[in-house]
């Protein structure tokens, strides 16, 4: 373990010597029914600093997060504010003592304004609303801070970005003096990300303190003044001063071993066109979300749809798959047109589906394994569960699914398993061999045992001669699987380029809606 | 500070067996307790009252078939609403749906005549029975799987209107329903061939047979049918339903509609069986009430209710012949009714989550 | 036809107006937080049959409707507890509730059935004004409960929009995370108005009892008035001033078929007539389910859901 005590501080409030800690925690401990989230963690932030904690998905991040704001109580460890033990037996505590938590989740009320929604919960609020004095306030936080907000806006009309500072403002005005940020980059596109680190700095520079909790290396690496990495619920590392953290280092801390992100792309030659798209258009409650979406994908080819969560990438898979009905232009699979034929015709063409919602659209939580498997089959007017059993059995074992035979439930399964059982029923072919996989964001919250397996699987199925869809918010992975890389921006196809050839500036570029002059 | 421990509710992996058994039983029980402290502060004696509730239901041959008696309209009851409410569909106008079905039912069997054999008649009456419950319950199932209308409370107004349409064919003078031969208002007696026998010198008629198969019956269909996998899917998760082009508009409407025509059919049983005609009583009974109330204590599960039903069945009988006996109000049976479904609820958290109390002090 | 029966029945519609106004405030102040209590039924019936034996006994009415008021608060605990703190389903606790409401409400009343009800609330008195044509009898001719009814839907309105703590119970019915995270307790929150609502529809059961009935008999009491309450809420777009117009036009209905039987008018058989307000709430709820009715906007979004920290 690297050792960080004799890093200075950069706060402005001290400009020699070593920062006290503004808030630490010793030795937590956290158990939740199966797992133990934080073994023995310890952690310290100071005034003026922005401490990262990174780690994969479920390493422990958010639970010692959730400890330090008061949302959970340790099960055994302790916490110090400014040198004095703290106890937060809830999230109020936590902001009566200055420390609030942005969530990755924004926690706002959709239905309410800014200034209504900066102002929910706080204390120094009179009895009347009086709207105008409080939008007046919110928007005087706002603005010392660098951070621009109507407060009169109503939230749910707000975009991604600007919902998360008005939950930053919100913390701000609650007199926030440590502020917990839970993977705020995750729903961000790049021109965002960039405005959110001026933000950042913008508040260690007024004394704040910050604890950013990531999985992206390469921003850790940018934002941070130390890092703390955890695995497996345990610190295995801790690094400070900028620049001195080294990403490979940082990888290898967090998932234990070496981890490359080798590209991988079709290497057999492109066959026949699978999936025809034309014009595609769709509206629903009288909002275009596709328009004029046109593109094909052939056998043994795999199309990434790149895009920020809501740009139309869940609705146009959901249209390929016949879930919906678009309002405009046709999709033919094979061939033949199965526009608004809904989903078991397309299925009948070869049509295979991996939502991006596993446990509760792909997979029946309170069924079997046997049961979900038998979800998207022709099932006879007598369910014969009998025959279907092999099969099962085969398909665990063919995939690796960690389960107690074909009669463990779907909500059982971690999600990586529940994602392989989703994986083996549309590969393995129901109502006729698959033609056309469409899968969304099929790694996200896997560990990268998991997400492995998931590639691998991808990988074969495009060997094997399949057309894939690959839908996903991870730009990364869009840009080190596909063959061919479409940018969804407010519905339209804005960008195309090939993977091998892609460049992120640009794709970045076309998923913020900056169309030109990127190269 | 606030108190220093904390109630936590951790969610079970699994619930335990033992505790499915024991919870809605702990539930009578806690109720049974409950109902005896009230009856004590109301000036009751408890022992007394449930001494004599008992013997009238299950303590004598005539108990015993008195309250089966009961558990044949309460079984299809019960199934009605379990059928609706097992895919998160909430029928609670079971109880419209069965004056319907006495009224359909009683039509049969006054305009057939004698012309049918039993053998046709009979299963032709409750036919008729059933379908005028599905089509009391048409409009709240085609609005709830078109628009999305509460069906709570739209089936609830119907049985509403259902109890002045009851009071409507037997009230209003020359109604086709009233008995012309008696200056009082009474339902006319349907067809001779459309009434069965009861057993021996009991009040138990054969119609038990058919509620006992049509609740084995259902629960053979949910567990081995397709029709059964897509309740199964929608009651669980719509949105996997429609990922699996499952139509929850269609199934929805379906099963709305049995659950009508079971609640029906629970009406044309008691026309075959005890009644022979309309009785226009029947709407202060809450026949279709008990089955929801039956139907969670099954836990919506439709072989269950055969139990649950004729343990409510007993509670009632013993109620109701505690007028005779004490001057007990025969309200209690109600009251308990409500009281057992209320601890059941309580105690389906004690089955779900692990509840423990935890001292919440400063650690240090 | 005589004119003024057309006015007195105007009045006795806004009379019959307040029970609903009550328990439709009652219902929207618990769903508003997201608890759904469909046992509105058998809170009314058990607080009016109890507000009867504390009037009758005590010869107050204040002690009666007191009295009314604890026991729609106490059996709406009953549903706050078992929906909050046991986490059931609401919509069967909400039923169990009507059952268990009916039978206590009985059980209390079978000694009492059928006497008359004798302390009762009366009209207040405003001198020549309540003599005045037309206006005397739809605006003055009430009794306090009444008045503070209408009072309570204006007061209810501001409350819900205008002030710190309406905005914190909108935001638990919306959006309970949110709350949560602000660090005030949803719990609470929702078995306070809970407990208010069973408050307010207590109330409403008593005075339906005190003001309006002749003597204590089960099926004449409510006749399904806390189900009209319900659907109500719906009606009016979870808005309490929305509450009363509608509550004033579902009173008209409801006295309709009274009015019409005391004028002779027997075009009508009067069990039809008593179908009507039942199947006029139906076609108003499902013209209001309509594709693009906005009234559903209103609904609180968290609705019936038990709230649950998400714990991994």
């Amino acid at each position: 373990m690297t050792d960080a005590s004799h890093e200075v501080a950069r706060g402005p409030h001290h400009s020699g010597g070593v920062a006290p800690s503004a808030l630490s925690a010793h030795r937590i401990v956290k158990r939740f029914p199966g797992v133990l989230a934080n073994d023995e963690v310890d952690f310290d932030v100071r005034a003026g600093e922005v401490h990262t904690l990174l780690g994969e998905n479920g390493a422990g991040k958010s639970t010692l997060a959730a400890i330090l704001c008061g949302l959970y109580q340790p099960d055994s460890g302790h916490l110090v504010r400014n040198g004095v033990a703290l106890h937060l037996p809830t999230p109020r505590a936590g902001l009566q003592h200055g420390i609030a938590m942005v969530h990755q989740h924004f926690r706002l009320v959709e239905r309410f304004t800014v200034s209504e929604n900066v102002v929910l919960g706080s204390r120094d609020l009179d009895f009347r609303l009086k709207r105008g004095q409080i939008d007046e306030r919110v928007a005087a936080v706002a603005e010392s801070y660098g951070l621009p907000i109507d407060p009169t806006a109503t939230v749910g009309d707000l975009s991604v970005g600007q919902r998360q500072r008005v939950e930053i403002v919100k913390a701000l005005y609650q007199g926030a003096e440590i502020l917990l940020l839970d993977e705020p980059t995750a729903v961000l596109v790049p021109d965002e990300v960039e405005k959110l680190f001026e933000n950042v700095h913008a508040m260690t520079r007024a004394g704040k303190s910050i604890v950013f909790i990531s999985h992206k290396l390469g921003e850790v690496v940018a934002i941070s003044d130390r890092v703390t990495v955890l695995r497996n619920g345990r610190v295995t590392g801790h690094v400070s001063g900028k620049g001195a953290a080294d990403a490979r280092e940082l990888a290898r801390l967090m998932v234990g071993r070496d981890i490359e992100m080798r590209p991988q792309r079709a290497t057999h030659p492109i066959g026949h066109e699978v999936l025809q798209i034309r014009n595609l258009s769709l509206a629903l409650g009288g909002v275009g979300v596709l328009s004029d979406v046109s593109f094909n994908i052939h056998e043994g080819e795999m199309v990434g749809i790149a895009g920020v969560a809501g740009n139309g990438q869940r609705e146009l898979a959901d249209t390929i798959a016949g879930l919906v009905t678009p309002t405009g232009g046709s999709i033919a699979i094979a061939g033949t047109m199965c526009t608004g034929r809904g989903p078991i015709h397309s299925r009948e063409l070869g049509l295979a589906y991996v939502p991006e919602d596993r446990l509760g659209t792909g997979l029946v939580p309170s069924m079997s394994i046997l049961d979900n498997l038998l979800l998207t089959r022709e099932r006879s007017v007598l369910v014969d569960r009998t025959s279907l059993r092999p099969e099962a059995a085969r398909l665990i074992d063919q995939f690796e699914i960690k389960a107690n035979g074909p009669d463990h439930p779907a909500r059982k399964l971690s999600g990586g398993n529940a994602q392989k059982v989703l994986l083996a029923r549309e590969l393995s072919g129901g109502r006729t061999t698959t033609k056309l996989l469409v899968v969304c964001s099929p790694t996200r919250g896997l560990d990268v045992g998991a997400i492995e397996t998931v590639r691998r699987l991808l990988n074969d199925a495009r060997s094997a001669g399949q057309a894939i869809l690959l839908v996903s918010e991870d730009l990364d992975e869009v840009m080190s699987l596909a063959d061919r890389i479409l940018v969804l921006y407010r519905g339209r196809i804005v960008h195309e380029t090939p993977g091998e050839t892609a460049s992120l500036a640009a794709v970045g570029a076309a998923m913020a809606g900056v169309l030109q002059g990127v190269a | 500070m606030g108190i220093p421990v904390r109630i936590t509710f951790e969610q079970r992996g699994d619930a335990p067996r033992r505790l499915s058994l024991l919870v809605p039983m702990g539930s009578v029980v806690a109720a049974l307790v409950f109902g005896a402290v009230f009856l004590l502060a109301t000036g009751y004696s408890p022992l007394d009252t449930y001494s004599n509730m008992l013997s009238g239901s299950f303590a004598t041959s005539r108990g015993v078939t008195d309250t089966l008696a009961l558990a044949t309209v309460l079984i299809c009851t019960g199934v009605a609403a379990a059928f609706a409410f097992q895919m998160n569909v909430y029928n609670i106008g079971g109880e419209g749906q069965l004056y319907l079905g006495l009224i359909g039912a009683a039509w049969a069997g006054i305009s057939l005549g004698e012309h049918l054999p039993s053998l046709v008649m009979v299963p032709l009456v409750l036919a008729v029975g059933a379908l005028s419950g599905a089509a009391w319950i048409f409009v709240p199932a085609w609005v709830r799987s078109r628009l999305g209308t509460s069906e709570i409370v739209s089936t609830l107004l119907l049985t509403y209107v259902g109890a002045s349409l009851v009071e409507y064919v037997i009230y209003t003078p020359g109604s086709y329903f009233r008995n012309p031969n008696t200056p009082f208002p009474q339902g006319r007696l349907v067809a001779a061939s459309a009434k069965l026998d009861p057993f021996g010198d009991s009040r138990l008629y054969p119609t038990i047979i058919v509620s006992v198969v049509v609740a084995v019956a259902l629960a053979w269909v949910v567990r081995r049918t397709e029709y059964g996998y897509r309740i199964k899917v929608i009651a669980d998760s719509p949105k996997a339903a429609q990922y699996a082009g499952i139509s929850a508009r269609r199934t929805t409407m379906s099963v709305m509609l049995v659950s009508g025509a079971l609640a029906g059919l629970g009406g044309a049983l008691l026309v075959v069986g005890p009644y022979g005609k309309i009785e226009p009583s029947i709407v202060n009974l809450g026949y279709g009430y008990a089955g929801i109330v039956i139907a969670a204590l099954a836990r919506n599960n439709l072989a269950a209710i055969v139990v649950s039903a004729v343990l409510f069945s007993g509670l009632r009988v013993g109620g109701e012949k505690l007028q005779i006996t004490t001057d007990t109000p025969i309200h209690i049976g109600v009251m308990l009714q409500g009281a057992i479904l209320l601890f059941a609820l309580g105690g389906e958290a004690f089955r779900r989550y692990r509840i423990r109390i935890v001292r919440t002090g400063v650690a240090t | 036809m005589n004119s003024n029966i057309w006015v007195l029945m105007t009045g006795d519609s806004v009379a019959i107006a307040t029970t609903l106004v009550l328990a439709a405030l009652g219902a929207l102040f618990t769903e508003r937080s997201g608890v759904l209590n469909l046992g509105v039924e058998g809170i009314l019936l058990s607080s009016a049959v109890s507000s009867f034996l504390a009037a009758d006994a005590s010869g107050s009415i204040w002690l009666g409707l007191a009295v009314g008021c604890l026991v729609g608060a106490a059996l709406a605990g009953i549903h706050g507890a078992l929906s909050v703190v046991f986490r059931a389903n609401q919509i069967v606790a909400g039923l169990a509730l009507v059952i268990f409401g009916t039978g206590l409400a009985n059980f209390l009343g079978k000694p009492v059935e059928g006497k008359p009800v004798t302390t009762t609330i009366k009209p207040l008195s405003f001198g020549a004004l309540s003599d005045m044509p037309l206006l005397g009898p739809v605006v003055f001719g009430h009794d306090v409960v009444t008045y503070l009814a209408l009072v309570l839907a204006v007061a209810s309105s501001i409350y819900l929009f205008r002030t710190r703590p309406g905005l914190e119970l909108r935001a638990t019915g919306d959006d309970p995370a949110t709350v949560d995270a602000q660090g005030l307790s949803v719990a609470s929150i929702r078995i306070r108005y809970t407990l208010f609502g069973g408050v307010l529809i207590g109330l409403g059961g008593s005075w339906l009892m005190l003001a309006q009935s002749a003597a204590w008999h089960q099926a004449a009491t409510t006749n399904g008035l806390g189900w009209i309450a319900l659907a109500l809420v719906v009606f009016a777009g979870w808005r309490p001033v929305r509450i009363v117009f509608g509550a004033v036009l579902f009173g008209f209905t409801l006295q309709l078929p009274f009015t019409l039987q005391a004028e002779q008018i027997t075009v009508i058989p009067s069990a039809v007539m008593q179908m009507l307000p039942y199947l006029a709430t139906l076609v108003a709820m499902i013209a209001l389910s309509r594709p693009g009715s906005r009234n559903l906007l209103g609904a609180p979004r968290a609705l019936g859901q038990p709230f649950v920290r998400d714990e991994r």
